[in-house]
């Protein structure tokens, strides 16, 4: 697509300028990765290397989750003192990123004022998985964009292959609703529009009008190739806390293995943890590498705050989080009438 | 030595054969249509076109949680095992090697985990040659390779034709015996055949210089490659898990009602509380010191320790990374 390239170009000046005026001491973005259908996230921090950065269908990572480690107070308490403070950060976002950066600002967790947000409509990113998956036997040795957006990939006997965009993209993206960063210093590309405004509510109902006993079968069936590895916890932008709830010992909340009553635990604890602040931008579903659907008690989840509360987590910078406020008129029904 | 061969409409017989003798886990598609290595039932067919499993079978004599005793009643119990044997069949030989860089570990040393030798020594081996590799395979830097026998019991080489095998160890011998009415004598054309199948894939394999790779580790330290290299780790483990010779644990003890089960459970050095001292300190505190140790276990320490390196070049860690990192990446910047 000829736009990509176009925001590849200014996000590279975009970044060159920042770092070349020391207007941020580290840029945060994507570079080529060593295989297709993948990027890798780029801590950058001369302006010379600037050219490393790509813009492409496979920008899939959050970047906001690096940055509550660049802004955490060292555990000594003397070093913090005499340390010199962080350089201020600037990183590119797409609209789901933007959201988890409002929620950390909005946590306190990050600084506004140490960041500079370069925001890119997006048009939804490539799963890897799907696009290997959709080329069967034959593996990809290279791929890029098409004009169309398309993915066009190389495969082993050297012929192209094109998987139409949708065919490919990261269910997440086809649930998106805020495309556009609502949150940005500069941005790339004109606004873009939000893809199908229900699918998240249409994929939750079908769950939702279940009987209890067969949900419940398919959440344990969902689940029962969790292997506990944390890597949904992880990759999570909200997924910040020094001590998780979740590796305590004393006592031990949670067992650590593979018992169904733990996995179901583990991820109920998440799920309930992320309510209201999820952002929706898929790095759980991406990071698990048993092909877990990790997002399918938290969308229904963020779906109710949304109905009870009329709360988007990440929606607005001036937004107060869900569970730091109240009013007067809030819905109260479960708890007199559970 | 490939020297016998089974037609593949008698590969369902010797199977069952095995069956008589144990649980067979064999590759067969699950319902999202991934080859996985299951349990073999009879309503699923034997699927011989894969790279690789997503899971390494590491949790068949490594489980990723494992009861290794109970406490009830002032009384210890340990769980009892059956005495039947566990056969794997389809498993590539970076796997069946990473078995032995396991053993190395658990048993070959001055340490021997009886909780882990039981389940070794139930488990048999028919690995299946590689004839595709895919762009992250590196086997063949590590001193394995598409046809490399180490670990397996038996190893075998799909043709087109028909199946080839070929006895390993004492075990495997025993095991060829038992079905020798299902096999014939491979004949030459077909050895050969095999050899430059395997010879192929070898080719297809883009090396990685770990020349000397122990030494290049000890010297580069302190190299600030470390940190720029680890800088987007999240320490989520997925490269631990996956991976088919990663073996840290972590053990507790799960009270319910008045029965404590002592549990052995995968943990993971990226994780930030896997050096973490009951004082607070951890001598690994940033991802640059967890990463750092994740390569020198791998490709020194082992070296040093145990004269194997504790990488069979499987590539999962990279296909499967969410955030793209390589250690070839990192490996070739060493000593570089």
């Amino acid at each position: 697509m000829i736009a990509s390239h176009q925001i590849e170009t200014r996000l590279r000046e975009a970044a060159e300028g920042l770092l070349r005026d020391k207007k941020v001491g580290l840029f945060l973005g994507y570079e080529k990765a060593s295989l297709p259908f993948r990027t890798a996230p780029l801590f950058l921090t001369e302006a010379e290397k600037a050219k490393r950065l790509v813009w492409s269908p496979f920008c899939t990572a959050n970047l906001a989750v690096y940055l509550p480690r660049l802004f955490k107070a060292p555990a000594d308490a003397r070093e913090a003192k005499t340390m010199p403070p962080p350089p201020a950060v600037g990183v590119v976002l797409k609209g789901c990123d933007a959201r988890s950066v409002i929620t950390l600002i909005q946590e306190r967790q990050v600084p506004r004022e140490k960041l500079v947000l370069v925001g890119v409509a997006c048009p939804g990113m490539v799963d890897a998985r799907k696009a290997e998956r959709a080329l069967g036997d034959q593996e990809a040795l290279g791929a890029g964009e098409d004009a169309q957006g398309n993915v066009r990939a190389v495969v082993e006997d050297g012929t192209e292959v094109t998987l139409r965009r949708e065919q490919v993209l990261a269910d997440v993206c086809l649930e998106c609703r805020s495309p556009t960063p609502s949150i940005h210093d500069i941005l790339l590309g004109a606004p873009a529009e939000a893809r199908e405004t229900d699918a998240a509510r249409r994929r939750t109902a079908d769950l939702g009008s279940e009987t209890a006993d067969r949900r419940w079968a398919r959440l344990q069936q969902a689940l029962s190739k969790c292997i506990r590895c944390n890597a949904c916890r992880q990759a999570c932008p909200m997924c910040y806390c020094k001590d998780c709830l979740l590796d305590q010992t004393r006592p031990r909340w949670v067992g650590a293995g593979t018992d169904i009553s733990d996995v179901t635990m583990y991820h109920l604890v998440r799920a309930f943890h992320m309510a209201g602040r999820c952002t929706e931008c898929g790095a759980c579903a991406r990071a698990c590498p048993m092909g877990i659907d990790a997002r399918l008690l938290v969308r229904k989840l963020n779906l109710e705050v949304e109905d009870l509360f009329g709360y988007r987590p990440g929606a607005a910078l001036d937004g107060v989080p869900l569970l730091s406020a109240f009013a007067m008129d809030d819905p109260q029904e479960f708890l007199t009438e559970p | 030595m490939i020297d016998k061969r089974i037609p593949y409409t008698d590969l369902d017989r010797l199977l069952d054969r095995l069956a008589k003798r144990g649980a067979v886990y064999a590759p067969i598609k699950d319902e999202a249509g991934e080859v996985v290595l299951a349990a073999r039932t009879h309503d699923q067919p034997i699927v011989l076109e894969y790279r690789n499993f997503r899971l390494s079978p590491k949790a068949l004599v490594l489980p990723q949680n494992q009861t290794l005793m109970c406490f009830k009643n002032g009384d210890v119990e340990e769980p009892a095992l059956s005495d039947r044997e566990t056969f794997l069949f389809g498993v590539r030989p970076c796997d069946a090697r990473a078995m032995l860089a396991l053993d190395k570990v658990f048993i070959d040393g001055d340490q021997h985990d009886p909780y882990y030798a039981r389940l070794r020594a139930k488990v048999a081996v028919i690995a299946l040659a590689c004839t595709r590799p895919t762009s992250s395979c590196f086997c063949t830097s590590v001193g394995s390779g598409p046809g490399d026998a180490a670990g397996a019991d038996v190893l075998a080489v799909a043709l087109d034709a028909d199946l080839l095998l070929g006895a390993e160890t004492p075990r495997g011998q025993e095991l060829l015996s038992c079905v020798a009415d299902l096999l014939t004598d491979a004949p030459g054309a077909a050895v050969k055949e095999a050899e430059g199948q395997i010879r192929a894939a070898e080719d297809q394999i883009a090396p990685v210089n770990l020349q000397n790779i122990a030494r290049r580790l000890r010297d580069a330290y302190d190299s600030p490659l470390w940190e720029t290299a680890s800088l987007k780790c999240l320490g989520c483990g997925t490269c631990s898990y996956l991976c088919p010779t990663c073996h840290c644990f972590d053990i507790t003890d799960d009270v319910r009602g008045g029965t404590v089960r002592r549990v052995r459970t995968w943990d993971c050095c990226a994780y930030p509380l896997f050096t973490l001292h009951a004082s607070g300190h951890n001598p690994r505190p940033t991802a640059k010191e967890r990463w750092r140790q994740r390569i020198m276990h791998k490709f020194r320490y082992a070296a040093e320790n145990y004269n194997h390196l504790l990488c069979v070049g499987c590539g999962r860690c990279i296909r499967n990374c969410p955030v793209s990192m390589d250690l070839r990446t990192v490996l070739k910047e060493v000593g570089a």
